[in-house]
Order: structure tokens, then sequence, then C-alpha cells
């Protein structure tokens, strides 16, 4: 199974929509960071809003690909975390530290602009 | 007492179905949102450990009751080479699979009752609860 | 206990009522602010509790029981005062039994009172349970409401100790309600929170770390100078954290991280 990889401009969209299993989170991975390179893309939401869980390996999976994005010159916003999820992550003692969050996606591209044009 | 058909965890997707099942469980016994994605994520992290360490191993469901309590009862038992640091794998940190290192001790915030018995060459019974609020 | 035994006691009943009915003045039922009529109500309660409790079957008497209980705690009777009481019907009866009956029947007689108050303590004890329950609920529903102040600000007072219970629901209301309301900055107010230890520190610490997972920002405001100093004599870290001594700059925090700010009006 393959997560959609959108492009809005110079930004690139993700909504992830499926039960996240390894498998599907390491393609993604890969997906995204070639598609990074292809497009030359500066910023980059991954919208979370319709996932229920997040577990140590796929936040570990997650945090990878925001600092692999980083390196590649992309900014990296994640939204729509669920209170559920943010609850369990921060009771397990996973921090997904320095990440940029939004509320939603439209929060999110907002938060984008900021931080590419000051 | 009710059990509930254990989930076969031997490939990547028994994670899934594992925690899919324990999450259905849940919703029916009662759990509110925040209780269910705590229990599902606990067994994300069992079933993870099984599937990365062992051969064979299975989550087992159940719902308990003790006095006036309802709970769930999640067990995760397999036949792998066991622990040989119980303590170290019980501190935050620690991780030999290059995950985050939260797993265990993760497991044990998320949940209220928390139980490992370990045998090297015999494989481990992990045994939690989780109770209704 | 032998139905003679039981025939006789209830032969003596109106004897046994006065004589009690005079040590228990005495003894309890001097409750203030309780009016005659309902002291008088509750000790002919207790006593037909006593003398119906010979004839009736357990589980209407469990029920009496149950209800009796529910009552004393209803008027805030304490009730050690008519648990001594029923010892006193032990004395009254008791001497009047020996002179008639052997020191078995005697004691059967005993056994079955000692049943009645340990069935009394139950359902005292369960009486309390139910309200100490009642309380829980009451607590969960006062706990920490999300008040959306301005668009994209809303503040949190916290009021009382933080308990590891309450922290969870005070995690899951804010969080809700920073969804609900499209919260980009939250403002939790610990001016009304009496002690911050380490406990209460890694509590709020964590709801700001679930908070910004969410997408939102959380400033801490009303650090007064007492928790400042505890703050840091205990060695907490809270210097990654947003902190303000009162609510009003915290305002002025959050507009500015909305990008906003109160301007007087131009007088023209």
């Amino acid at each position: 199974m393959r997560i959609p990889i959108l492009k809005l401009g110079k930004y690139l969209l993700i909504s992830i929509q499926v039960e996240l299993d390894d498998q599907t989170a390491i393609q993604f991975q890969e997906d995204l960071l070639n598609r990074i390179h292809q497009e030359g893309s500066q910023g980059i939401v991954i919208d979370l809003t319709s996932v229920d869980m997040i577990d140590s390996y796929i936040a570990k999976v997650i945090g990878d690909v925001v600092k692999m994005s980083n390196l590649m010159g992309a900014k990296v916003v994640l939204t729509g975390i669920q209170p559920a999820v943010a609850i369990t992550l921060v009771e397990m003692g996973v921090s997904l530290n320095e990440v940029h969050t939004a509320l939603d996606l439209e929060q999110g591209l907002e938060t984008l602009q900021q931080e590419l044009e000051g | 007492m009710r059990t509930q058909p254990s989930v076969e965890v031997g490939t990547e997707w028994g994670i899934v179905s594992a925690r899919q099942a324990g999450r259905e469980l849940a919703k029916e016994v009662g759990f509110n949102n925040v209780d269910q994605a705590r229990i599902a994520t606990a067994i994300s992290e069992l079933a993870r450990n099984i599937y990365l360490y062992t051969e064979n191993g299975v989550i087992e469901l159940e719902v308990v009751e003790k006095d006036a309590l309802k709970g769930m009862k999640i067990i995760a038992r397999d036949d792998g080479p066991g622990i040989e640091n119980i303590r170290d794998v019980m501190e935050d940190g620690y991780s030999s699979s290059g995950g985050l290192g939260a797993g265990l001790p993760g497991v044990k915030r998320l949940l209220d009752e928390f139980d490992i018995e370990s045998e090297l060459g015999n494989g481990t019974v992990i045994s939690t609860i989780k109770w209704l609020r | 206990m032998h139905s003679s035994v039981i025939d006789y006691i209830h032969q003596r009943k109106t004897h046994y009522i006065t004589k009690w009915k005079e040590d228990l003045t005495q003894l309890v039922f001097q409750q203030e602010g309780l009016s005659d009529d309902l002291t008088e109500d509750i000790t002919n309660e207790m006593i037909d509790l006593v003398f119906d409790g010979l004839f009736s079957e357990e589980h209407e008497q469990e029920e009496r029981l149950r209800r009796f209980a529910d009552r004393l705690s209803h008027y805030g009777l304490p009730l050690s005062d008519y648990i001594r009481g029923l010892q006193s019907m032990r004395q009254t009866v008791k001497s009047d039994l020996d002179a008639q009956y052997s020191e078995g029947q005697v004691a059967a007689f005993e056994a079955w009172l000692d049943e009645l108050i340990s069935k009394l303590v139950d359902a005292g004890a369960k009486t309390q349970e139910r309200v100490i329950d009642l309380q829980n609920v009451a607590l969960k529903e006062m706990s920490a409401p999300l008040i959306p102040v301005f668009d994209r600000i809303s503040v949190m007072p916290l009021i009382g100790t933080i308990d590891t219970k309450r922290a969870q629901q005070i995690m899951e209301n804010l969080l809700e309600g920073i969804i609900e309301f499209r919260t980009q900055v939250v403002l939790i107010d610990i001016t009304g929170v009496p002690v911050v230890d380490t406990m209460v520190a890694q509590h709020i610490i964590k709801v700001s770390k679930a908070v910004g997972l969410v997408g939102s920002k959380c400033i801490i405001v009303g650090i007064r100078p007492e928790i400042a100093q505890t703050i840091v004599n205990l060695g907490i870290d809270l210097s990654k954290f947003s902190t303000t001594s009162n609510l009003k700059e915290g305002v002025e925090t959050a507009l500015a991280i909305t990008q906003r700010e109160i301007t007087p009006l131009s007088t023209s």
C-alpha cells in the first residue's frame, strides 16, 4: 500500500488515511524523499488527522522522515495529531523534539509560509 | 470472564491485526477514546517485540472483572530466547532494536498493571491489565 | 436464637424501649441543629430496626439497614454513636435475659446483635463509598474548563491539588478543547494550585508536550514567587517552556504569538 503525495505549488501535501503498518511507513519515507529530490520542495505538510494510533516505532519513522527532509532542505509541519495520540505519545515518553506542528492543514500551510517567507 | 481468540504475531501484519482486535474489544468494554489509543498502542509495542525477537508468539485478549472493576487483560506470550536482563529492558532509553527505546517502560505507563516473566531459552510472558475508570 | 427467647424479648419490648430511650438520650442524638421530631423519628426507626429485625427476612433487614445508614449520612450523624446505642441495648436486654435463660441462649442473643451491628457497619461503609464516588464524579465535572478568551487563544485555570488521575482528566479536557476551539495558544493558569512539587511539575511538562504535539502552544502563567523558588530548588527545568508571572502578561505574549496586540483607541 502506498500513501499518495500531492503537490501544491512549492509544497507537498500528505494526508495519511490508512492504518500505518511498518512496511507502509518505510515505503512512505522512501517515496517522500524521492519526491522532495524531484520537485525541489521546500515545505511539506503531513496531516495525521485520521491516524488513531502511533507507537514508538512509527513515531521513530515519522521523526526520521522529518530529520531527513530537513537535511534535504525541506521544512516539515505535522498537522492534526489527535488528542488521544498526543497523550499516548507523551505517556510513553516519546517526544518528537523540534518538530513543527499545527492544528490542521490550513494552519500547517500558514506555519510553513511564515517559516519560509519570514 | 471471556477470552477472545488470540492473535498470532508472525508477520508485521500480525501487529496490525493484534492492535485492531485490541481496539475493538476496548471499545466494546466501554473504554473512552484515549484509553482505546493507550490499549492499541501498548498492544502494538508488545506485538512488535514478539515480531522482532521471536519466531512464534501470540497476543491474548480477555475481559476481566474484579470486585466492581471491569478491565481488559492483554497477555503477550512467546517461546523466544527469553530476556536476560529484565531490569535493563524496563529502563527508559534502553533499546536493542533501534527503536526509541520506549517499548516496555512505555507500555507499563500506558496500562495499570504490568507483570513480566521470562526464562532464558523458554520464552517470555508479559501480562498486563487496563482497568475501566 | 430460640423462638421462646424471641417471644420473650418481644413481650418485654415496651419495657426495653422505655429503658433504652433513657440511655440513648444521654448517649447520642444530641446533634446540634436537629429538631426534636427528627431525633425522635430516627430513634424510633432504629428501635424498629432492632425489634422487627427479630422477625424479618435477611434481605429485608439489609435493605432497611441500608436506608437507615443513608439517612444517618444525610443528616451528618456519626454511625459510632448509634453503635454505642446498640451496645447499651445489649446491656439492657442481656441483664434481663440472664435471670430467665441459660448462658447458651443469652450468647445466641448476643451473637445475633453482633451480627446486626456488623451489618450496620457494612451498610455505613457502603454509604460512605457511594458518597466518595459521587464526590469523585463531582470533582471530575468541575475539573478545569478550557475558556476561549480571544480568537485562537484560550485559558485554562487550574484550581486545587493535582494528582495523577486529575492530571489525566485535565489533559483530556484541554486537548479536546484545543481542537474544538481551534486554539493556537493556551494559557494554563496555576495561580490556584497550592503546591507545585516535582510530580505536579512533571504533569505540567507532560501537558505542555502534548499540547505541542496537537499543534498548539502553551504558556504557563501565575507562577508566584514561592512557586518559582520551589521549582528552582527542586531542580525542575522549565526553561524550555514559556512562563509568565501573571495572566495579563501571558495574554500579551499569546497575542504577540498570534501576531496581534492591544492598542488604545486613538482619540480624535
